[in-house]
């Protein structure tokens, strides 16, 4: 997936130039040289005793034996792990809840979330410009995946943000992501409550369908018309634009992927089904029961997002009304699947407004993945669960999610092993620039 | 939901079965477990030490303790164990739809105990994360919800499950509402009037009959004995302080539930004696970095603080892990024991039976896998007055 990007690197080249007017030459881009600790890069083995060298935005060399400039800043590690930072792979970070569900309509693929991201720190107050979320970045999180709600079956369009970044834009690393859809309860409650459709599983899967054969219309049409000469052009009235079924055709293009929140087997068969009938990308978020048709998602390698191992009900659910769920959900869902050959990551589906005082669940996602280990996930999985696993589910893998040369400097520093309940955040490094130093 | 709730029935013999092939194995009266690192809670660590089991009580504990040869000795070397948890604020065993009567805003003659769901399998979850007794009951909603039921979450005879049937008065108040406070010093002054009567009654010649008994103001009645305490949900600190003014006013024992902002106000709560039960829940709830450190304040103020899941708001199975948080946060690994354990015990006045490894007290006992306090232990055995009640090796060999 190739990231077209702009302004932020219309940003970049600005900002650089001013860096070179205000510091002595040189300065902006003195290396930095993280060495000393034991590397995760998230991309093969551990290093004992490596160096994390970052050169500007980016990671330069990573290894055991880099040669680090004279002038570059050292960071001594020893003692300490280095790893990508953190990529939370589902939030409704940075949006008010009212924000999150257009329950006016089941159906709004249109609907952009990023147009109701706030990341300019509280509301009323602050100094002005994006104001990173201090707790977030003490979890190690630098980027998260930022999504509609799951109340509607086709809430719109979700983003890939990180954590910290000089502007608005410049924090945006994949707009649209995906379109999310969900399968299941959370809508049926929604509209059950409105006594509106749909309120069955049935209406549910049909309204997916219809959507994405309007889609594939709507696409013919445009591709007709696009396909005619010149001159037959200026003659006839180009089909109106819809901005719904834009969106949609880019999942039918394949250049977005759907993902679907299903957590019964039965809504997760129905969201394998509509993507083979439509030949559609699919990732499926919650997939609370995932781990029962796990042959199923590896064969088609559909990848899962889960929830938190110690809340997995992501849409608010309670456990005790849902029986049903209770008797067959398992603990050891993510290292079933894992051992199977599925992808899986496992995110927050936490909430940046609201609750108590503005905190974020996501600053302990990597607690979440250290509990999976408990039931039986291995370290490595886990971790790549909260890292590599989740960039390449949301297609910034090519940017964030492991510490390889020529990938964003987004990187962590831990002053013990990550999935130690004790283990605290040090450093948080985005785009090559120290945006955390814990108290 | 309705016609999966109607189907459940059917699915309880199961669930029955299920629990009776755990108990069976260990129908022993008497048996010893011996070799693990014990946190008894009430007292220090100790290494491999000796617990014996007699009739469901712990008849003796320690590093030297003399197995008497016809009791079974079951190895648990290099294991942990710890006290059966307690937790003291729960809402399993209920319907969600049985646990708040809206439209009654005061009704402390609700009983819990009526509602009691037995055959939810919430029960069984609790079991397998170690959780042995519950104080649980009513909701939120109302200014006085009613009467908590404490209970064991395991065992054949629900009466000897039930440690205490009713008592515990859960009250709420939320801030935002000038009224609530009021209503229910109201109440309050009005059951303080019952009493006289009834004193007046009990005093006299009873030539008169005698005063209508009032279910509500009876309960209220035994809080202001002090027989039995109030449960106050409340979050805000103010809220807080004119709970404690209003415990200064009518004497009552009280814990705060939930006591989100108590940390802000420590001291006045460590004067009055009164406990907090509190955050986190798990890592559902998110909270601030200064919230979360608001436990170890607390103890260090002298409060007793016990933590607890609010299930189903988190799971039940999760409360340990509560605790291994706010270690996270700076309560010592002692003080974050006591707090699902011996603290709640003391606080819901069960513990000359529950919440620590003593002789004497039942044998509810939780043995895991490693330390207690690591996120990635997990729990092995869980008996339950003696009796087995959780086994993982036979639970997890489903394929």
């Amino acid at each position: 997936m190739i990231i077209k990007n702009k302004p932020f690197r219309m940003t970049w080249l600005f900002m650089a130039f001013l860096g070179a007017l205000a510091l002595p030459s040189g300065t902006a881009e003195k290396a930095i040289a993280i060495k000393g600790g034991t590397v995760l890069t998230m991309a093969g083995k551990s290093i004992p005793n490596g160096v994390v060298l970052i050169k500007g935005e980016k990671i330069q060399a990573v290894g055991s034996e880099v040669k680090i400039p004279a002038d570059a800043v050292i960071i001594e590690a020893a003692g300490k792990y280095i790893m990508p930072g953190i990529v939370d792979a589902m939030t409704y970070f940075g949006v008010r809840p009212f924000d999150l569900n257009d329950l006016t309509n089941p159906v709004t693929p249109q609907n952009r979330i990023i147009q109701a991201y706030y990341p300019f720190g509280k509301f009323m107050q602050g100094k002005g410009g994006v104001e990173p979320d201090k707790e977030l970045l003490g979890g190690g999180v630098t980027t998260v995946y930022i999504a509609p709600g799951d109340r509607q079956v086709i809430g719109g369009q979700g983003a890939v943000v990180k954590t910290s970044g000089r502007d608005f834009d410049s924090l945006i690393l994949r707009e649209p992501a995906a379109i999310d859809m969900a399968i299941g309860d959370p809508p049926k409650a929604a509209f059950g409550e409105a006594q509106k459709s749909p309120v069955t599983r049935m209406s549910i899967a049909a309204l997916i369908r219809k959507s994405l054969i309007d889609a594939q219309e709507y696409d013919r049409a445009q591709k007709a018309y696009d396909s005619k000469a010149e001159e037959e052009k200026k003659k006839t009235p180009r089909p109106s634009r819809d901005l719904n079924m834009e969106a949609l055709v880019k999942l039918l293009h394949r250049e977005i992927p759907a993902r679907v929140e299903a957590d019964l087997v039965d809504d997760l068969r129905t969201a394998i089904r509509i993507a083979e009938e439509f030949q559609i990308d699919l990732i499926i978020d919650s997939g609370l029961t995932a781990y029962l048709v796990k042959d199923l998602l590896a064969a088609k390698k559909i990848p899962v997002v889960l929830g938190p191992t110690s809340h997995p009900f992501v849409s608010g659910g309670e456990v005790s009304s849902t029986p049903e769920l209770l008797r067959v959900m398992d603990e050891h869902n993510a290292a079933i699947l894992s051992k199977a050959g599925v992808k899986v990551a496992i995110a927050s589906y936490g909430f940046g407004f609201g609750g108590f005082g503005d905190a974020v669940q996501g600053k302990w996602l990597l607690l979440e993945a250290g509990l999976a280990t408990g039931f039986d996930l291995p370290d490595e999985e886990a971790l790549k669960a909260v890292t590599i696993n989740a960039a390449q589910i949301l297609g910034v893998a090519d940017r964030v999610g492991s510490l390889e040369p020529g990938k964003d400097a987004d990187v962590i520093i831990l002053d013990g092993y990550p999935l130690n309940v004790k283990t605290w955040v040090e450093k948080v490094f985005i785009n090559g620039e120290a945006v955390y130093s814990k108290k | 939901m309705r016609m999966l709730r109607r189907a459940l029935p059917l699915l309880i013999p199961l669930v029955l079965l299920f629990q009776v092939e755990f108990a069976a194995p260990a129908g022993q009266s008497r048996f010893a477990l011996k070799g693990a690192t014990v946190y008894p809670a009430s007292s220090s660590r100790i290494e491999n030490a000796v617990i014996l089991v007699e009739n469901g009580k712990i008849t003796a504990f320690g590093p030297d303790v003399k197995i008497p040869s016809g009791a079974k000795i079951i190895d648990v070397s290099g294991k942990a164990i710890i006290p059966g948890l307690i937790d003291i604020h729960s809402h399993l065993g209920f319907f969600d739809s049985d646990i708040n009567e809206f439209p009654q805003p005061i009704g402390p003659e609700n009983r819990a105990l009526d509602a009691l769901y037995l055959d939810s399998p919430d029960w069984s979850e609790a079991v397998k994360g170690g959780v042995v007794t519950l104080v649980t009951g009513p909701g939120s909603g109302e200014r006085i919800g009613g009467q908590s039921v404490t209970i064991k979450t395991f065992g054949a005879d629900l009466q000897k499950r039930i440690i205490k049937e009713a008592g515990e008065v859960k009250m709420a108040i939320n801030a935002r509402n000038l009224s609530h406070v009021q209503a229910i010093r109201n109440s309050l002054l009005k059951a303080r009037e019952y009493k006289e009567t009834w004193d007046r009654y009990e005093a006299g010649d009873k030539k008169e009959p005698p005063p209508k008994r009032d279910l509500a103001l009876e309960a209220l009645v035994k809080v202001l004995n002090r027989e039995e305490r109030i449960r106050c949900h409340v979050h805000f600190a103010n809220d807080m302080l004119s709970f404690l003014k209003l415990k200064d006013e009518f004497g009552f024992e009280l814990t705060f539930e939930h006591s989100t902002e108590a940390y802000k106000i420590a001291e006045e709560i460590a004067k009055r004696g009164v406990g907090c039960v509190c955050l986190p829940l798990v890592m559902r709830i998110p909270l601030g970095e200064d919230l979360m450190r608001g436990n170890a304040v607390l103890e260090k103020a002298g409060v007793k603080i016990a933590l607890h899941t609010d299930h189903p708001v988190t799971q039940e199975k999760w409360l340990r892990l509560c605790a291994i948080l706010s270690i996270r946060y700076g309560l010592s690994e002692e003080a974050a024991l006591r707090a699902i354990t011996i603290n709640p015990a003391e606080l819901a006045m069960i513990n000359t039976r529950v919440g620590s490894i003593e002789k004497g007290k039942d044998a509810d006992l939780v043995v895991l896998n490693g330390p207690w306090q690591e996120l990635q232990s997990r729990v092995d055995l869980v008996f339950i007055d003696g009796v087995l009640a959780y086994d993982r090796s036979l639970d997890e060999s489903k394929p």
